[in-house]
């Protein structure tokens, strides 16, 4: 379905920016509230809930047992996938995954991945015959905006609490997935003309290209991605970039937090 | 159904493996409204069986081909996440996802008065987060408060319930083991207020009796899930207790 973008939400927008306001009140680098839930699926090795305001994600992790690829014959795989499906809003529909949510689980998995938080080579069981595979699926259940965070957020979080089913598949006992590292994405999206944190689904409506950060526990980038039809200047992420690492601070406290209890 | 015969669902006291006496259910646990992007959605579960679901619509029916001159159309999606299984699941449709998903929307056809609606589509979400067997009834339980969360109007609130056969034996509502190594399972979709029958699958070896007895069950613990509902809604709407 064709979003129709009415010219007053735009004009609106604009005019807000100008005022340095949103429309839910937010300054322009405020976040809706973030909550976090951890081991929440029963069947999932692994798993979050992660709401930021009327958004909705939940990831979950799987084990497989596979045969490593003919290159890397003692490292096991990370795969991280994420499904828009109908349940999430009006505008989603059924049909094969939509570019959208391929790359979504894309920007999500790199971020985890060239973080370096997973060490492939714990993953090899029989070095050219028999290595972990590490499936994470995120699943958005209501999109009200910035979805990225959510499932970043999610991803990671659903990772950390991982406990590898090894008894289960008969290779030894269960252990939880080693991960050093919280890698978090930090998005922002162009609305009214500037650049905001944590758009809302109205802002996404009504606004411009997105860029995603993500960055590791030092701080160092880790993934990037800008979406949608749009240009940005180098100030202009300078001052985001500046933004994201207090952002993913903040949210890294949360994950940290949610383990510590 | 699975193997039978060679593992022990009964104990010796009659009471199932998880200590439930033959009628029992799993409890069961309904909250409205728990999707902000919804016209209505609901969270229900049943055992360690969790189903959500987002209800969008009335709405325009389009492809046009699928409208209905004189009635909505009902649009079901049953689906498995990926990470609600003991093994993963590939994301998408399959053969059994389909199946459900069809007799799900024909049962809510007959329940939703669709003929308020013409022309226009009502989408039914349902998302098995986590299985744990009878995840086609949890999500028409779901259903039907999504639909209600919605504000669609309907004859009833059809509930999804089923019973089967485990050692020889007619118990409600089984769990995974009993599923696995049991002998028959009868998932129904009961309006407890009319008495009618709206879903109904099987499979299995059932006497005639032993349907009866299972269909009885059925209806009593029909009635329990239907007052949960009922309490969920209430909740939602009249900010207080039933």
């Amino acid at each position: 379905m064709v979003d129709l973008v009415p010219t007053l939400l735009r004009q609106e927008l604009s005019r807000l920016a100008d005022a340095d306001q949103r429309l839910d009140g937010r300054s322009r680098w405020g976040s809706r509230d973030v909550t976090l839930e951890t081991d929440c699926l029963y069947n999932a090795e692994g798993s979050a809930k992660v709401t930021i305001g009327g958004t909705i994600v939940y990831a979950g992790v799987k084990f497989e047992l596979r045969t490593p690829w003919p290159d890397r014959p003692a490292q096991g795989s990370l795969m991280c996938g994420a499904e828009l499906r109908p349940v999430a809003g009006r505008k989603y529909e059924p049909g094969p995954p939509s570019p959208q949510s391929i790359e979504l689980g894309r920007v999500v998995d790199r971020g985890i991945r060239e973080s370096g938080c997973i060490d492939m080579a714990e993953l090899c069981i029989v070095p050219g015959e028999k290595v972990w595979g590490v499936m994470i699926d995120l699943h958005v259940l209501s999109d009200q905006g910035n979805i990225f965070d959510a499932c970043g957020l999610a991803a990671i979080a659903a990772l950390r609490t991982a406990v590898v089913p090894a008894e289960r598949f008969d290779v030894g006992e269960d252990h939880t997935l080693s991960v050093n590292g919280t890698p978090i994405m930090a998005s922002f999206t162009r609305v009214g003309g500037r650049y905001v944190l944590d758009a809302s689904e109205e802002e996404e409506l009504g606004g411009d290209e997105r860029i995603h950060i993500t960055l590791g526990d030092k701080g160092h980038l880790h993934s990037l991605q800008k979406g949608l039809k749009g240009v940005f200047t180098p100030a202009e992420f300078a001052e985001i970039f500046e933004v994201a690492q207090t952002r993913c601070v903040e949210l890294r406290k949360l994950v940290a937090e949610q383990e510590a209890n | 159904m699975g193997g039978y015969g060679d593992v022990q669902l009964l104990r010796d006291d009659g009471k199932r493996l998880d200590g439930r006496a033959l009628d029992e259910l799993r409890p069961v646990t309904v909250e409205a409204g728990v999707l902000p992007a919804a016209d209505g959605s609901a969270r229900v579960t049943h055992g360690l069986n969790v189903a959500v679901v987002a209800v969008y619509g009335p709405m325009e029916a389009h492809p046009r081909k699928i409208q209905r001159q004189d009635r909505a159309v009902i649009d079901v999606r049953y689906n498995m996440a990926p990470f609600s299984t003991s093994d993963r699941i590939r994301p998408g449709f399959n053969r059994r996802s389909r199946e459900i998903s069809k007799v799900t929307a024909e049962a809510l056809e007959s329940v939703v008065l669709v003929e308020r609606f013409p022309r226009s589509k009502i989408r039914v979400e349902i998302e098995i987060l986590a299985a744990e067997a009878g995840t086609r009834c949890v999500g028409i339980t779901a259903a039907a408060v999504a639909l209600a969360d919605a504000g669609i109007p309907m004859r009833d609130l059809i509930v999804g319930v089923a019973s089967g056969k485990i050692e020889d034996t007619v118990v409600l509502d089984l769990d995974k083991a009993e599923d696995n190594y049991g002998q028959a399972d009868l998932p129904v979709g009961i309006l407890p207020n009319t008495g009618e029958v709206a879903f109904l699958q099987m499979d299995g070896d059932l006497s005639p009796d032993e349907f009866n007895l299972a269909m009885e069950y059925n209806f009593k613990a029909a009635g329990e899930i239907h007052d949960i509902m009922v309490e969920a809604l209430q909740r939602r709407y009249e900010g207080g207790e039933a």
